[in-house]
Formats: structure tokens, C-alpha cells, sequence
């Protein structure tokens, strides 16, 4: 037990680390580009104001933009030495503790996550508003995604063991891999066109967000199982096949022709012996979906109208909202460390031949 | 596979089963929005949305009548009177309804004004979104004798400033300055003033902490409609004033109208899930549909049925640009022979279905005053393209058309052509004119954009040519913007302006009378059929789908396209509905 | 080995073969096919069209939004599949196979790095980075390598080091390249020129290679503590030679399913690129971007059965294939 705390300690710090190093990496690296996000709030895109620019020639225009930089307060130097090159000789400039990278950094360590570019609104509150709506969709999704996966998983592979599949084994494996070969989002739109459709079956309401608060709970629910259900069908087809793939191996393995000569049904067989050798691969895709749950599905989020985290992200991606950007960044990099760390445990757990790297 | 076949059944119509349509819970209207307005303070105004929220939440001095198309008073009295100050200012004097009030009972003065216009030019506040468009206004004059009386002082002389001048939301001085603190200043020594200044840097700390981008009660308008409730990315509520001081206006004027007692703006990203909204009755209007949807909608009977459809033609044109900086455009029978290649006629049938309007230059058709219509339509001409490049000097040859360029080595005619990627119009347009091009061995190499990149592409020059749409309105003739010499960095991207360009643009923009107006937009339309720096290919249409039982709409050709505080619920079109 | 199992595979093995030679040759000889549409190229008068088989002339498989007929682009987007996407999904396994495969392998421990490759990797990462005082500091420090090179070749019996952690650097990168949202990624490349080919692939690779290296380094977790390791270790074997030879053809098992399948992904995300302007012009056919169409015509059943049916096939066909690698061995 000790040293299981000793791994998970070491995991956890390891895990901070990495994800702060990345999430330095990307705010460096985005605020590089600052002048664009600047150039975005002074006019949206492709609606460039015609009485604006009568008025305004290019002086107040820089003007304008100054303002900007000085109001989001990227006037400081980047970080704290800065790197200049001039016909070939490199110079190196140390400006202090007053940078902007430091200033993050200790907002950061106070659980501070900064305010956004657009409207100088906290970054913290957003997010977990956003998660509020992402975790129970994908979770729930993941959660249905597993279950499909090692029900269709081990019928698939339930069958007499010859090599190829036959009869409608090999029609579910065709569906599954047709599943597969859909784009998502032509997915999500064609469960919308046939479970939401006053022309069609219409038993769905036809986007997620709520209309009123005032709504039942029941409701309510109603609404996710669109979204879910689109999120399941993506991922299932990888995860069942995968499974499928895994167990018909471990079938035609030797311990299985043994185990059968001392007349073991298929069945004990498949959930007894194989299902544990070949859950490997079903843990890593499963660790693999983990951090979906903070980084949400842009996708599916935007089609079903849900206000998730993967639209938050992308949204502000397109208005080059730096500071929700890093954020997000931060957060989905937590989620898959520690999701990776998970697998790690999870593996032992499943063979215990497996040692814990340290 | 099997529901996407359905679903084509569902567009030839030849299936119909919809759910009784809900109750309308009383005189409410839900209304699509595609995003969130971000932010209500009527200060910073991210997009489209937060402007039309800020006219329901406030008044303005003039508003646009969208009944008539034209500016008229709504919290003045009356259209501002002008007085020209040598050749270089010019005075707006308002007078502010009597009856204008804020929820409190004070009524809306003068120094509310005054104080708007300082909390719009004050530095170190999120204004440069308000600042820009009243950056002539230099200063305020108020009137000792008449708390409702003011006089603006502007820079320059035009015609537009006696309506853009009274664009502005105005906001009560007493909610964010109880103590007058700014009442000392001018607005042109706000406007001057350093960042650092007490007092200013005082309200500055006081907006931030008001938070009014996301908590508009704070700064109470005197608009019809407060907001009730806002879920973000998912719904605002507005409700109906109980007591509101234009209620007792006889006659009411059209831009003080107010009737849905809540309206209800359902935001839905995704067009298609729009649509289904609006078939399940969830949503009552639907604005700015796209073409297909907005046909796949009208050949479904049921939703023929209890849908009204309507259709104009907006002030947005969709244009192609040359960058007349590059030596191989520099030219205008160059830039003219490659519009050529372009076949608008064809072009608005596929993309647009057909609604929309093509257009000889940039003046709206519709508007018979000015509009020349007896030049030709920009039409596909290839022989004529072919002339014209002749004609401009390039050779054909095996390899493509070059000429012998003055001082260096020949030019190759080869253009690299941008547009958004995420614009299926543009696309088509795009690949048909490469495909035009082909015929005559030009080649044209496609860059599709991301939106935020191509903004800065086009402001650094690197394109050959472009495709965007060019957004105009019907109140002012103004092309300086987009192709006066002097915004070369800003907003004409075509970098085009020569002195008599520049000359007619101006004089276009400061003529007096509609029929000096008339001769020199004449002037204007022909000179960019000659000089070609860009091709306007035709207008777009703006399309809105409406429950049937809706009256009083106002479709428009101006942004969002509908008038929301006029909708009413038809009297027999639910009796439920008419109780509240 | 019974006869008719023999034929069943034969069955699957040929039909793959045969699909995948079908598009390889539709992709090499579309232009010159008998196509009555050229591709890329707009019939306006036809836009997003089912197949009406009466009119003339016919547009077989019907016309995407942007009128192009989808006959054309999908033969023409056949070479895209051969030229992109199948070298992109095969080079994005090696590549993970042989990542996921080391860092499951060494773990963070296994692999140690002598102190002469340390310093003379500092002294590399000085000078790359032109810190101060460039010259004397790398120069330094490629001397101290060079004593410690010496020291060891002449004194130690025993190799001494510090370990490379090749399992945290390797989470690391998994991690980047999963937190750094995708758009990021791409708003770096859409700056710049336009992508050729090769580009487009290393971009492909990039986006897709921490899949199967993640399900590799799992599986090489156990295989690593199976006895057959153990006994090729014990035997003396290098470790480098135990790794490839012994260790990695089992680790890599699960690929054979998943990796056939990763082909659909890198299909649809050229669709996500085009819309963000990475990638191939939208003139050149792929069936990314036929698919694509169908997010702004949801209705076009004919593109999603057309598009859609051919690369189910194409992922069947990979399928038997990667089924037929497995039994080999």
C-alpha cells in the first residue's frame, strides 16, 4: 500500500509538472500572436464598419489598439528574458519579475485563471459552467460506450471459433465498421433527422440546451439522450472491434485449447480467461476517452445546442481568447495525465504481472 | 444511410406528421439567435446579437424605423437641427422628448447625454467598438435654460453626421456617477485625458466592478424591455416593462413600439437543428435561413402550413477584389478582362437559388434614386476577357499569358485567390471562376482562409484577389472606406485610389442635394465599371421563416432583418393567447 | 489446418487485395477515364443534385454543393486516399508502434545514457539556442564529454549513466499533442504557405500516431514480463535486439484492428483541415471533402452512399488484410 501511495504521489506531481510545463509552452507561445486578438475586438471579422473608417484614419486606429493592449495588459515584456537578433548577433534581455508569464504564473499558484480578452469576464467560473454540461454528457457517453463495447465485444467473438465471422456476426461487423466510416457530425445530423423530426419520428427534443429553467428534471434528461447517444455510436464501433479482435486472438491461443479439452463451455471460456487477457487494449482506448470528459466533443456540442467546454474552446480558439485557450489547455492536460496515470493503475490491476513504472 | 434516405423523403414533402404545435404561453416570442451576445454593456458590443439586445434594453436619440428604412427620433424629438460653422464644423442641436423618463421616474436630461458621450471616449474603459463610429463628435454643449436641450459639436461637414450622430444607447448618469463626479469635464478633454487621471480612473474601477457586460440591470436603460433571465449559449429572456415611459406617446411611433410582453431568444448554433426547432414549434421566428434550408422548409407542406415565408433583398454584396498593387493588376483592362471570367447570373441561381439580386456596382438596385441602371450587369464574356487581356498587353502562349514588364523580366499572369473557408458560396464561386480562367490557361491557385487569418491577409496585401461580402446600409453613400487611397491599411483591401478616384469618393460622400448626388453616383458606378478594382457580384437576400400567425414582422434588408418589439400574435390565431 | 477455413480466408484476403488494387487504379488512370464531367470543376446549373439517371448529360452519383460531379471526385479522390491517407495511417502506426513500444519497453528507468551523451547533449542545446556566451560554454562542455568519454573507456568496468526517462518524455508528448487543442495545431500551419504533400502527411501523422502508440506501450507492459522475454534476456541477447525482435510483434497485436480503422479518421479530418484552410486546395477531389459536403446538405443520401459505401469498403478490405498479417504470424 505504501508504495502504491508512493507511485501515486509520484504520478501526481509528475503530472502537475508536465502540465504546467505544456501550459507554459502554449501561453508563450499564443501570446507571441497577441496582435491578432486585438485586431478581433476592434471589428469582427468581415463586418469592417464603413462609418468606423471614415472617421477613424490608420492614427486612431493605433490608437485604439494600444488602448487594447494596455487594457488586457500586454504592454509588459513576454517573460523574463527576451531573446533579439540583429545581423546575426543574438542578445539576451532579463526584464524582472514583471512579465506577463510571471504575472500568470502567480495568478495561477492563487487558483486564478485569469480573465478573458473578450470580455474581461474570470475564466474559472466559465469553465465549470461549461463542465457542468460536458461531465454528465460525457460521462455518460463513456459509461455507454464501455457497456456496448463489451456487449458487442464478446457476442462478436461468441461465435463457433473458426477464423472468419460468419452469417449476421459478419453483418454486425460490417455495421459497426459502416459506424466507423461516418464522420461525426453526419452522425449526430442524421439521428437528428430521423429522432427529431416532425416529418419523421419525432419522440426527441431536437437540441440540448434547456429552453426554461422551469423545466422537469425528466425533461431535462430527455434532452441528453440525443447528444449521448451520437457520442456512443462514434466511439463504439474502435472499442467493440478492438475487443472482438483481442478475444477471438486469445481464443485460438493455446491455454483456450486446453481449457476446452477439460470442457470448458465457449462461454466460461470467453468470460473466465479471455475477457481478463484482453481487456488491455479496451483500458488504454477507455483512458484514451478520459479526457473528453473536461475537453468535450465541439462536434456534437454544437449540433445539439449543448454550451460544453468544447465549444468554450473552440469558440474562443476562433477569437483568439488566449487566456480561456490556456486554460482549457491546462485543464485537458491534467485530465490526461492523470488519465494516463489511471491506465497505469488500471493495467496492474487487470494482470497482476504487470509492475507499476515508477 | 437508411434516415438520411427519410430525410430526402421529408424535403419532397410526401410525408406530413407533425405534433400539435405547444401552447403559446402569452404573448411570448421565441426568437432563433445563433450565438451569444457575449456582452450586454452598451459600451462593447461583440456581434450582431448584443446590438439588437441593446435596443430593447435602451434608447437611443434616433433609431432606425424599419417600417420606412430611415432614421427617426426616439428619444429626441425630433431629427437634430444642423448648423455649418465655416467649412470645418458643424452643430447638431437635439431636444429630448419631454415625456422620456428612466424606471425611477428622473427624467432622461441632457447631462445623460453628456455623461454617455464621456463614458464613450474615456480611456481605459472597453469603448473603442462605441468610439469608432462617433469619432467626429468632439464635444457637448448643454443648454442653461433647457435641461433637455444639447448641442454636438462635430469635426467636418456631412450630410450623415445629423443621423449617425444620434446612434448611440444613452445611459442613465446616475446609475455609474451618483456624485456628478465627471460633470467637471468636457468630452474632448475626457477624450484627451490621461488613463491615470483620479477621477477618471475612479468610474473606471466603478464600471469594471459593476460587471455590466453580464449584469445589464446595473445600468438600467430606459428601453421597453429589462432582462429577465440569460443562460449562456442557451437563452435570454426579455421582459416587457410594466410601466414604460413611451407607453403614453399618442401616436406611438414605430421605433417606440413595444408589444410582445416577453421575447424569448432561443441561441441554436447549428442551422439544421434550427430548423428542426422551428418545426417542432419550439422556436416562432427564424432569421437569416440559408437558401437551401429556407427551400427545403417551403417544399415541405407541413411546414407550408403554418409557416410564412419572406424574402429581401439586403444590403450585403458579395464581391471580388483585386489587389491593385500587384504589378500583374496594376492595370485596369487586366482587372476588367478577369471580371469577365466570372458568371455572377449563374452563380446566384446555384448558390443563392435564385433570391437575391444582381447588381451593376455598389449602389443598392433597389434604390431607384441612384441606382444606374442603364450600365450593363457584369455578365461571363469569355472572347471579351480574352480581347481585353490583348488589349491590356499580355500574349498567349503555350506556357500562358505574359508581357514584357517595364524594367525587368517578363510577367507571367498567375493569381493566387482568397476566401473564407467556411463560406460554401464562396467556394463555388471561387472554383468557377478557376475553372473559367482554365479555359484561357490562367492559372488561379485557391486559398481558402480561416475567417481571423484572412483579415489579416487581405490588411497585409498578401492576395491577388479576394471574394468577401461587402456590407453597405441605405442611409449613406460613403465608399471612402473601401476605396479611398487613404484606409489602403485599414478597410480597402484593394489598396485602390488614384487623386480623381479619391476626388469623386469624397465629393460623392458631402453632396448636398439628391440630384448632385445623383449625377456624381452616377459618375461613381461608372468609374468602377472602368477601373474595376472590384466586382460586385450581386446581392444577398436576407430570408426569414415565421409562424403564420405572426403579424407585424417588418422583414427588412437591415440587420437582424425583422423587427422584434412590433411582432404581434395575430387576434384569432390563438384566443389563449390574447389574455395577457 | 482444415480446407474450407483456408478458402474463407482466401475469400476475405482476395477481395481486399482486389478492392484496394480497384482504387489505386481509379485513382492512377481517372484522367483517363471516359468521364463525361472534368473534376474541380462546377456544373452550375446542377447543384447538390440526386442522381436523376434520365437527364443527359447523366451525373451518375449525383453533384455536391458545390456542382461537381461526385462520379469524378471520387475516382480523382482516389489518388488522394493511395497518395495521403494510406501512407499517413501506415506511417502513423510505425511510427507509434516503435514510440509506444520503446517507452512501454525501457519504462523511465531501462535505458541509461552515458554522462559523455548528457554533456554532449548540453553543449548541443547550448549552442542551438544561442545562450550566452555561445562559443566558450559549448566548447566546454563538449571538452568535459569528451573526459568523461575517456574516464569511462579507460577506468569503469561497468557502463555508468543517468537514465533517460523515455516513459515521462513520451506521456509528455502524448499529452501536447492531445491538450493543444487540434485547431491550435493547424492555426499554425494555416499561416503559413500552403501544404504539399509530404506536409500534409507529417501533419497527418502527427495529429494520429498517439493512438496506437498508446495501445502499444499497454500491451508492452505485459509482453515485457512475459517468460519468452525473460528467456531471450537471459539468454544474452541485446536489449535493442530482444525489444524489436521478441518484444514489439507481440505488443503491436491490437494495431491489426484498430490501425485499418484510423483510416476513416484521417479521411474525415481532412474535411476539419479544409475547413480551416489546411491542407489540399478544395480543387483537388478527395473524399474528405465530398463528405464534408454533407454538414451543409444534410439530405444528400446519394453523397453519403456514395462516399460513404466506398470507404466502408476501403476499411473492410484493410481489415482482411491486416486479419490475413496476423495469421501469418
Amino acid at each position: 500500500m505504501t508504495l502504491l501511495g508512493r507511485w501515486l504521489v509520484a504520478q501526481v506531481g509528475r503530472a502537475a509538472l508536465a502540465a504546467w510545463a505544456i501550459a507554459s509552452l502554449v501561453f508563450l507561445l499564443s501570446r507571441l500572436d497577441s496582435a491578432k486578438a486585438t485586431d478581433l475586438l476592434l471589428s469582427e471579422v468581415d463586418s469592417l464598419n464603413s462609418t468606423a473608417l471614415r472617421t477613424d484614419t490608420d492614427a486612431t486606429q493605433r490608437q485604439a489598439r494600444q488602448a487594447i493592449k494596455q487594457r488586457l495588459g500586454l504592454e509588459a515584456p513576454l517573460f523574463y528574458v527576451t531573446r533579439t537578433q540583429q545581423v546575426g548577433v543574438v542578445k539576451w534581455h532579463w526584464h524582472g519579475l514583471h512579465n506577463q508569464y510571471h504575472q500568470w504564473l502567480v495568478g495561477l499558484l492563487h487558483g486564478q485563471l485569469g480573465l478573458s480578452f473578450r470580455d474581461g469576464q474570470p475564466i474559472g467560473p466559465r469553465w465549470r459552467a461549461a463542465l457542468a454540461y460536458t461531465l454528465p454528457l460525457t460521462g455518460l457517453a463513456t459509461l455507454g460506450a464501455i457497456a456496448g463495447a463489451l456487449l458487442l465485444g464478446l457476442t462478436l467473438a461468441g461465435g463457433p471459433s473458426a477464423p472468419a465471422l460468419s452469417g449476421w456476426r459478419a453483418g454486425l461487423h460490417t455495421l459497426l465498421t459502416g459506424l466507423q466510416a461516418l464522420p461525426l457530425f453526419a452522425l449526430a445530423l442524421g439521428l437528428l433527422f430521423t429522432l427529431a423530426n416532425p416529418d419523421m419520428l419525432n419522440i426527441l427534443p431536437a437540441y440540448a440546451g434547456s429552453a426554461d429553467t422551469d423545466e422537469l428534471w425528466d425533461q431535462q434528461a430527455l434532452r441528453l439522450v440525443l447528444p449521448v447517444l451520437a457520442l456512443v455510436l462514434a466511439v463504439l464501433p474502435e472499442l467493440a472491434l478492438l475487443l472482438a479482435h483481442t478475444l477471438r486472438h486469445e481464443l485460438g491461443s493455446d491455454y483456450a485449447t486446453t481449457a476446452r479439452a477439460k470442457g470448458l463451455s465457449n462461454r466460461q471460456l470467453l468470460q473466465k480467461h479471455a475477457l481478463p487477457n484482453a481487456i488491455l487494449p479496451l483500458l488504454t482506448a477507455f483512458a484514451g476517452l478520459l479526457p473528453t470528459l473536461v475537453a468535450g466533443a465541439v462536434v456534437v456540442e454544437k449540433i445539439f445546442s449543448v454550451p460544453g467546454t468544447g465549444r468554450l474552446l473552440a469558440e474562443a480558439v476562433a477569437m483568439h481568447d488566449y487566456p480561456v485557450v490556456v486554460a482549457g489547455v491546462l485543464l485537458t492536460a491534467l485530465a490526461r495525465l492523470l488519465a494516463l496515470a489511471l491506465a497505469d493503475a488500471l493495467y496492474a490491476w487487470a494482470d497482476p504481472r504487470i509492475r507499476l513504472l515508477s | 444511410m437508411k434516415y438520411l434516405w427519410f430525410s430526402w423523403v421529408l424535403v419532397l414533402g410526401s410525408s406530413s406528421c407533425s405534433l400539435p404545435a405547444k401552447q403559446q404561453a402569452g404573448t411570448t416570442v421565441n426568437i432563433r439567435w445563433n450565438r451569444d451576445p457575449e456582452n450586454l454593456s452598451p459600451l462593447a458590443q461583440p456581434n450582431q446579437n448584443a446590438v439588437d439586445a441593446a435596443t430593447l434594453l435602451h434608447c437611443s436619440l434616433l433609431q432606425v424605423d424599419l417600417s420606412t428604412g430611415t432614421y427617426s427620433p426616439a428619444l429626441a424629438d425630433s431629427l437634430p437641427r444642423t448648423r455649418l460653422l465655416g467649412d470645418s464644423l458643424t452643430h447638431l442641436q437635439y431636444q429630448l422628448r419631454r415625456a422620456a423618463s428612466w424606471d425611477n421616474g428622473r427624467p432622461v436630461l441632457a447631462t445623460d447625454v453628456a455623461f454617455t458621450l464621456k463614458l464613450i471616449f474615456c480611456p481605459g474603459l472597453p469603448n473603442e467598438k462605441a468610439r469608432a463610429p462617433l469619432g467626429f463628435i468632439r464635444d457637448i454643449k448643454l443648454d442653461p435654460t433647457n435641461p433637455r436641450r444639447f448641442t454636438l459639436v462635430c469635426r467636418g461637414q456631412a450630410p450623415e453626421f445629423s443621423f449617425e450622430s444620434g446612434d448611440f444607447a444613452i445611459v442613465p448618469e446616475d446609475a455609474l456617477d451618483p456624485t456628478h463626479s465627471l460633470r467637471k469635464f468636457s468630452v474632448a478633454s475626457v477624450a484627451t485625458a490621461n488613463a491615470t487621471e483620479p477621477t477618471l480612473a475612479a468610474l473606471v474601477t466603478r464600471y469594471q466592478q459593476a460587471d455590466l457586460g453580464r449584469n445589464p440591470k446595473r445600468l438600467p436603460g430606459c428601453g421597453p424591455y429589462k432582462l429577465a433571465k440569460w443562460k449562456t449559449n442557451q437563452y435570454l429572456t426579455f421582459e416587457r416593462k410594466t410601466h414604460w415611459w413611451a407607453d403614453n406617446l399618442r401616436p406611438a411611433p414605430f421605433v417606440l413600439q413595444a408589444k410582445p410582453a416577453k421575447l424569448h431568444f432561443r441561441i441554436i448554433a447549428d442551422d439544421a437543428t434550427a430548423a428542426l426547432a422551428l418545426r417542432r414549434h419550439e422556436l416562432d421566428v427564424l432569421p437569416q435561413v440559408s437558401a437551401r434550408d429556407f427551400k427545403r422548409l417551403q417544399e415541405s407542406s407541413a411546414a407550408r402550413q403554418s409557416f410564412a415565408f419572406y424574402s429581401t433583398v439586403s444590403y450585403e454584396v458579395v464581391t471580388a477584389g483585386f489587389n491593385t498593387r500587384r504589378p500583374l493588376l496594376r492595370d485596369s483592362l487586366t482587372r476588367q478582362a478577369l471580371s469577365k471570367l466570372f458568371a455572377p447570373a449563374r452563380l446566384l441561381q446555384a448558390t443563392q437559388l435564385g433570391q437575391g439580386q444582381r447588381t451593376v456596382g455598389l449602389v443598392h438596385p433597389g434604390d431607384r434614386r441612384y441606382y444606374a441602371s442603364n450600365l450593363p450587369l457584369p455578365a461571363y464574356n469569355l472572347p471579351q476577357a480574352q480581347t481585353l487581356l490583348q488589349r491590356a498587353g499580355w500574349t498567349q502562349q503555350a506556357t500562358g499569358w505574359t508581357r514584357s514588364a517595364v524594367g525587368s523580366q517578363a510577367e507571367r499572369l498567375a493569381l493566387m485567390l482568397r476566401y473564407r473557408t467556411d463560406e460554401p458560396t464562396f467556394q463555388t464561386i471561387a472554383l468557377q471562376f478557376k475553372a473559367a480562367a482554365a479555359l484561357l490557361n490562367i492559372p488561379v491557385e485557391l486559398r481558402p482562409t480561416e475567417s481571423s487569418l484572412l483579415t489579416t491577409a487581405l490588411r497585409e496585401g498578401n492576395f491577388d484577389m479576394y471574394i468577401r461580402i461587402q456590407k453597405g446600409n441605405p442611409f449613406a453613400f460613403d465608399y471612402a472606406a473601401m476605396l479611398h487611397s487613404r484606409n489602403a491599411k485599414e478597410g480597402n483591401f484593394t489598396k485602390f485610389g488614384t487623386p480623381a478616384t479619391d476626388r469623386l469618393i469624397e465629393a460623392v460622400a458631402t453632396a448636398e442635394t439628391p440630384v448632385q448626388k445623383r449625377q456624381l453616383l452616377y459618375r461613381f458606378q461608372v468609374m468602377l465599371q472602368q477601373q474595376a478594382p472590384l466586382v460586385p457580384l450581386f446581392f444577398l437576400s436576407y430570408r426569414l421563416v415565421a409562424d403564420r400567425r405572426l403579424q407585424n414582422l417588418y422583414p427588412s434588408a437591415l440587420r437582424p432583418g425583422y423587427s422584434a418589439p412590433t411582432i404581434t400574435w395575430a387576434a384569432n390565431a390563438a384566443p389563449a393567447l390574447a389574455q395577457q | 489446418m482444415s480446407q474450407p477455413v483456408f478458402r474463407a480466408r482466401a475469400t476475405g484476403f482476395w477481395f481486399g487485395v482486389s478492392w484496394l488494387l480497384l482504387v489505386l487504379g481509379g485513382g492512377l488512370l481517372a484522367p483517363w477515364l471516359p468521364l463525361v464531367f472534368p473534376p474541380a470543376v462546377p456544373d452550375l446549373q446542377h447543384i447538390a443534385e440526386a442522381p436523376l439517371w434520365a437527364s443527359s448529360p447523366t451525373h451518375w452519383l449525383g453533384t455536391d454543393l458545390q456542382g461537381r460531379d461526385v462520379l469524378t471526385e471520387l475516382l480523382y479522390g482516389a489518388w488522394q486516399v493511395v497518395s495521403v491517407s494510406l501512407p499517413a495511417t501506415l506511417l502513423a502506426t510505425i511510427v507509434g508502434a516503435l514510440t509506444g513500444g520503446a517507452a512501454g519497453f525501457w519504462g523511465n528507468k531501462g535505458l541509461r545514457v552515458s554522462w559523455a551523451g548528457w554533456l554532449a547533449g548540453a553543449a548541443a542545446g547550448w549552442w542551438a539556442l544561442a545562450l550566452p556566451g555561445r562559443g566558450p560554454c559549448s566548447l566546454a562542455l563538449v571538452g568535459l564529454a569528451g573526459l568523461a568519454w575517456w574516464y569511462q573507456r579507460s577506468h569503469a568496468a561497468k557502463p555508468s549513466g543517468w537514465p533517460l526517462p523515455l516513459d515521462s518524455l513520451f506521456q509528455s508528448a502524448l499529452t501536447l499533442l492531445g491538450a493543444v487543442p487540434r485547431l491550435v495545431l493547424v492555426l499554425v500551419f494555416a499561416a503559413g504557405p500552403a501544404l504539399g504533400t509530404v506536409q500534409l502527411v507529417v501533419l497527418l501523422v502527427l495529429v494520429a500516431w498517439p493512438e496506437p502508440a498508446s495501445q502499444v506501450r499497454a500491451q508492452m507492459l505485459r509482453v515485457r514480463e512475459l517468460s519468452f522475454v525473460d528467456a531471450a534476456r537471459a539468454a544474452g541477447l541485446a536489449p535493442t535486439r530482444v525489444w524489436y525482435r521478441h518484444a514489439l510483434p507481440h505488443a503491436c497485436r491490437p494495431l491489426l484492428a484498430t490501425a485499418p480503422l484510423s483510416l476513416a479518421g484521417l479521411i474525415g479530418l481532412e474535411s476539419t483541415l479544409a475547413f480551416l484552410g489546411v491542407g489540399r486546395p478544395p480543387d483537388v477531389p478527395s473524399w474528405g471533402n465530398l463528405l464534408g459536403a454533407l454538414q451543409q446538405e444534410p439530405s444528400a443520401w446519394w453523397i453519403l452512399a456514395s462516399a460513404g459505401g466506398t470507404l466502408v469498403l476501403t476499411l473492410l478490405a484493410l481489415q482482411q488484410l491486416a486479419q490475413q498479417l496476423g495469421k501469418r504470424r
